[in-house]
C-alpha cells in the first residue's frame, strides 16, 4: 500500500467519524433547543387558557389552527399530571380536493395540563406540529453530509495535486536507486527539493552509492592487479617447464610428475585468464562490437571441436538458421566455445549434442549425468560439479557475456538432456 | 638468425634465451628500457621479442623508435596485458605479432620463426626440411614432389613441429596452438595423438623418414637426428 493511500485512508476515516459525531451532537443540540422553544409556546398557550378561564369562568372556544390543536376532556379531579409529551399531530389537508385521506400525521409536541372550571375538572391537551423542526434538522443533516462530501473531494484533490508533487522527489530518488548498478558508470544524480527529509535521504543515498562503488572498484582493481601480477610467475613456471622437458632421460616417475605439473600450470593459466576476462567484461572493456553471423561462427566452432567430438564418439546434430547479432567477436567466440566445451566435458562416451539456432535463441543440449544441475547455482563463480576439470568460471563468464550483449542465458533439464539456452 | 630478447623478468628471459640458442642462432638480451633502446639503436636483429612493461619505460616507445628510423627488424610483443586496445596499438605501430603471457616457448618459437620467414624469404613461400617441401601460400605439403593431402590442423601442426625442430613440444602447447585458449580439456589429449598418428602415416607412406618421436608421454619431438 502506498504511504499516500494509507495516509488518505486514515485521514478519511477519522474525518468521517468526526463529521458523524459532530452531526449527531448538532442534531441533539438543535432538537433540544427547538423542543425548548416549542415547550415555551405550549406554556404560553396554557397560560392563555388559564387566563381565559380565570376571566370568563368557562373553557375557551377550541379552534384549530395550522399548527396547534387544543382539546379539553373532562376528567376526575387530580387524575391529570402535567407533562410534556412527544406525540403525533394530525394535520388536515386544506382545500376540497378529493383526496382519499383527509390529513396526515406529523411529529408533534404536546402538553398535558388540567384546569378546573367551576366544579368541572378538565384535562387539557395542547399539541403543536414539530414539522418545521424536523425540516430544520433534515436541512442540517444534509448540510453536514454535503460538507463531508466536499471535504472528501477536497482531500482527494489535494492529495492528487499537492501530495503527489510533494512526494515527487522521493519517487525520483527511488527511480535513481532502481537504476543504480554497482558495476556501471552511472552516478546517482542529486534531486532538487526544498524538503529537508528528502534532501537528507538523497544525500544518504548518494553517499551510500559512492561508497559502494568505491569499494567495488577497489575490489575489482584488486582482482585485476592480482591476476596481472600472477601472469608473470605463471609465465616463468610455464617457460621453465618447457625448458625442463628439453633435458632428456626422464624416468617414468619423473615424466608423470612433469605431466601433472604441466596440467596444473595450464589450469592455473586458464583460471587466471578467466579472472582477467571477467574483470574485463565487467569493466565493459570489450566494447568494440560488430555485425556477426552467428551461423558461421557456430559452424566454425563445431569444426574446431570436430576431433574432440570424434574422440569422445559424440553424435552432434546441428539445426542452424541464419542469425545476425551485433556483438563483440572475441566474446562471442568465448561464449560458444565455453558452451560447447561444457557440452563435451560433461558428456559420456557415445553421448549426444544437439545445437540449434534460430531467430530467437541458440540452444545447446547434451546428454550427461541423469541428474539435473543445481539451477542458478551453476552460474556462480567457482561452482563446479565434483568431477569437473574446468576452472569453475566458464558459465559465469558465459552469463556475463550474454548479459553484456543484452541476451539471457538459462539452464534447464529436459528428458535426459542438459539444455543451455541463449535467448536473444 | 639474430634475436633480441627484451624482458625484465629474469626467469623468463633466461628460459627464452636458452630455448632459442641453438646452432646458427645468436641471442642477445636486455632487461631495461635503456639497455634495450641502446641495443636496438646499435645493432639490427631478425626479430625482437619485446615486453611492454619495462623498468624505465614503455616497450611501445622502443617499437616507435624502430619504426621512426625505418629499421626492418621483426617485432613480436610479449605482454601481460591481454587487452584488445594494447594489442591493436602494438600492431598499429608496426609490431609483427603479439603474444600474451603466459605462453609456451614452442608457441613463441613458432611465431618468431613465422615472422623471420616472412621477413627474409621475400616472395618465396617454400619451406624445405630435408625431403619435405611446404608451400606456405598454397598450404601444400610435398615429399620429393609427391603432393600430400593434409587437413588444416595437420598442416598447422607440421609447421609447428618444424619451427620447433629438435625440441620436445608438450601436448598442452600443441592443444593450445591448434584449438586456442578456449580448449579446456586438460586431462584428455588423446585427440592429439590421433592427429600425430595421421601425419606420421601420411608422411611415411609418401616415403618420408619418421621424424616425430613421442617424448616420455609428455609431448612429441620432431627431429632428424
Amino acid at each position: 500500500m502506498k504511504l499516500l493511500t494509507k495516509y488518505n485512508r486514515v485521514n478519511l476515516i477519522t474525518t468521517i467519524i468526526v463529521m458523524l459525531i459532530t452531526g449527531f451532537i448538532y442534531y441533539q443540540a438543535i432538537s433540544y433547543i427547538l423542543t425548548g422553544i416549542k415547550d415555551k409556546d405550549l406554556v404560553v398557550e396554557e397560560r392563555e387558557i388559564f387566563d381565559y378561564v380565570k376571566l370568563n369562568h368557562e373553557l375557551p372556544q377550541t379552534f384549530e389552527s395550522n399548527d396547534q390543536q387544543i382539546t379539553f376532556t373532562s376528567a376526575s379531579p387530580g387524575s391529570v399530571k402535567r407533562e410534556f409529551i412527544n406525540t403525533e399531530y394530525y394535520k388536515k389537508f386544506e382545500g376540497h380536493h378529493r383526496h382519499r385521506r383527509q390529513g396526515e400525521y406529523e411529529a408533534g409536541r404536546g402538553l398535558i395540563s388540567s384546569v378546573t372550571v367551576g366544579n368541572n375538572y378538565y384535562k387539557i391537551l395542547i399539541i403543536v406540529s414539530k414539522v418545521e423542526t424536523e425540516d430544520l434538522i433534515r436541512l442540517i443533516f444534509i448540510i453536514t453530509i454535503g460538507v463531508i462530501l466536499l471535504l472528501l473531494l477536497v482531500l482527494y484533490l489535494t492529495n492528487r495535486l499537492i501530495l503527489n508533487r510533494l512526494w515527487q522527489p522521493f519517487y525520483n530518488i527511488m527511480g535513481e536507486l532502481r537504476l543504480f548498478s554497482i558495476a556501471d558508470k552511472h552516478e546517482i544524480t542529486q534531486v532538487n527539493t526544498t524538503i529537508d527529509e528528502f534532501n537528507e535521504l538523497n544525500k544518504a543515498v548518494v553517499d551510500m552509492a559512492g561508497r559502494a562503488k568505491h569499494d567495488y572498484d577497489d575490489l575489482k582493481a584488486f582482482t585485476e592487479n592480482a591476476s596481472h601480477e600472477l601472469l608473470t610467475p605463471i609465465a616463468v613456471i610455464n617457460s621453465k617447464l618447457d625448458t625442463l622437458i628439453q633435458t632428456e632421460n626422464f624416468s617414468d616417475q619423473q615424466s608423470k610428475l612433469l605431466n601433472d605439473l604441466y596440467t596444473a600450470a595450464s589450469r592455473l593459466t586458464r583460471l587466471n585468464q578467466s579472472l582477467l576476462l571477467l574483470v574485463k567484461i565487467e569493466n565493459k572493456l570489450m566494447h568494440d562490437r560488430q555485425q556477426l553471423n552467428l551461423l558461421d561462427l557456430v559452424e566454425e566452432m563445431t569444426s574446431q571441436f570436430e576431433e574432440i567430438f570424434s574422440d569422445k564418439e559424440l553424435k552432434v546434430t546441428c539445426n542452424l538458421h541464419n542469425k545476425e547479432i551485433y556483438a563483440n567477436r572475441y566474446l562471442t567466440e568465448i561464449l560458444l566455445s565455453n558452451l560447447i566445451s561444457n557440452a563435451i566435458r560433461h558428456n559420456y562416451i557415445g553421448g549426444e549434442i544437439i545445437i540449434s539456432l534460430d531467430n530467437e535463441r541458440l540452444i545447446i543440449q547434451n546428454t550427461g549425468d541423469a541428474e539435473p544441475l543445481a539451477g542458478e547455482k551453476i552460474f556462480t563463480r567457482f561452482h563446479k560439479s565434483s568431477h569437473s576439470e574446468g576452472s569453475g568460471l566458464g558459465l559465469t563468464i558465459s552469463r556475463q557475456i550474454c548479459e553484456s550483449f543484452g541476451f539471457k542465458l538459462e539452464y534447464f533439464y529436459d528428458q535426459g538432456y542438459h539444455v543451455f539456452e541463449v535467448i536473444f | 638468425m639474430k634475436i633480441l630478447i627484451v624482458e625484465d623478468e629474469e626467469g623468463l628471459r633466461e628460459s627464452i634465451e636458452e630455448y632459442f640458442t641453438e646452432a646458427g642462432n645468436i641471442c642477445e638480451t636486455a632487461a631495461t628500457y635503456q639497455s634495450a633502446l641502446a641495443k636496438v639503436n646499435m645493432y639490427r636483429y631478425d626479430c625482437i621479442l619485446l615486453d611492454i612493461t619495462l623498468p624505465g619505460g614503455n616497450g611501445l616507445e622502443i617499437l616507435k623508435s624502430l619504426k621512426d628510423n625505418n629499421h626492418p627488424d621483426g617485432v613480436l610483443i610479449i605482454s601481460a596485458k591481454n587487452s584488445l586496445d594494447d594489442r591493436l596499438e602494438g600492431l598499429n605501430i608496426g609490431a609483427d605479432d603479439y603474444l600474451v603471457k603466459p605462453f609456451h616457448l614452442s608457441e613463441l618459437k613458432a611465431r618468431v620463426t613465422a615472422i623471420i620467414r616472412r621477413k627474409s624469404y621475400n616472395g618465396s613461400n617454400l619451406l624445405v626440411f630435408n625431403e619435405i617441401t611446404i608451400d606456405l601460400q598454397a598450404k601444400e605439403v610435398k615429399i620429393d614432389n609427391t603432393p600430400l593431402k593434409f587437413t588444416r590442423k595437420e598442416f598447422a601442426l607440421l609447421l609447428y613441429f618444424i619451427a620447433n625442430k629438435g625440441k620436445v613440444v608438450s601436448k598442452n602447447a600443441i592443444a593450445e596452438h591448434l584449438w586456442g585458449d578456449g580448449i579446456d580439456m586438460a586431462n584428455n589429449f588423446d585427440f592429439i595423438y590421433s592427429h600425430i598418428k595421421n601425419i606420421r602415416k601420411k608422411l611415411m607412406e609418401a616415403g618420408c623418414a619418421d621424424y616425430i618421436q613421442a617424448a616420455y608421454g609428455m609431448g612429441y619431438k620432431f627431429t632428424d637426428k
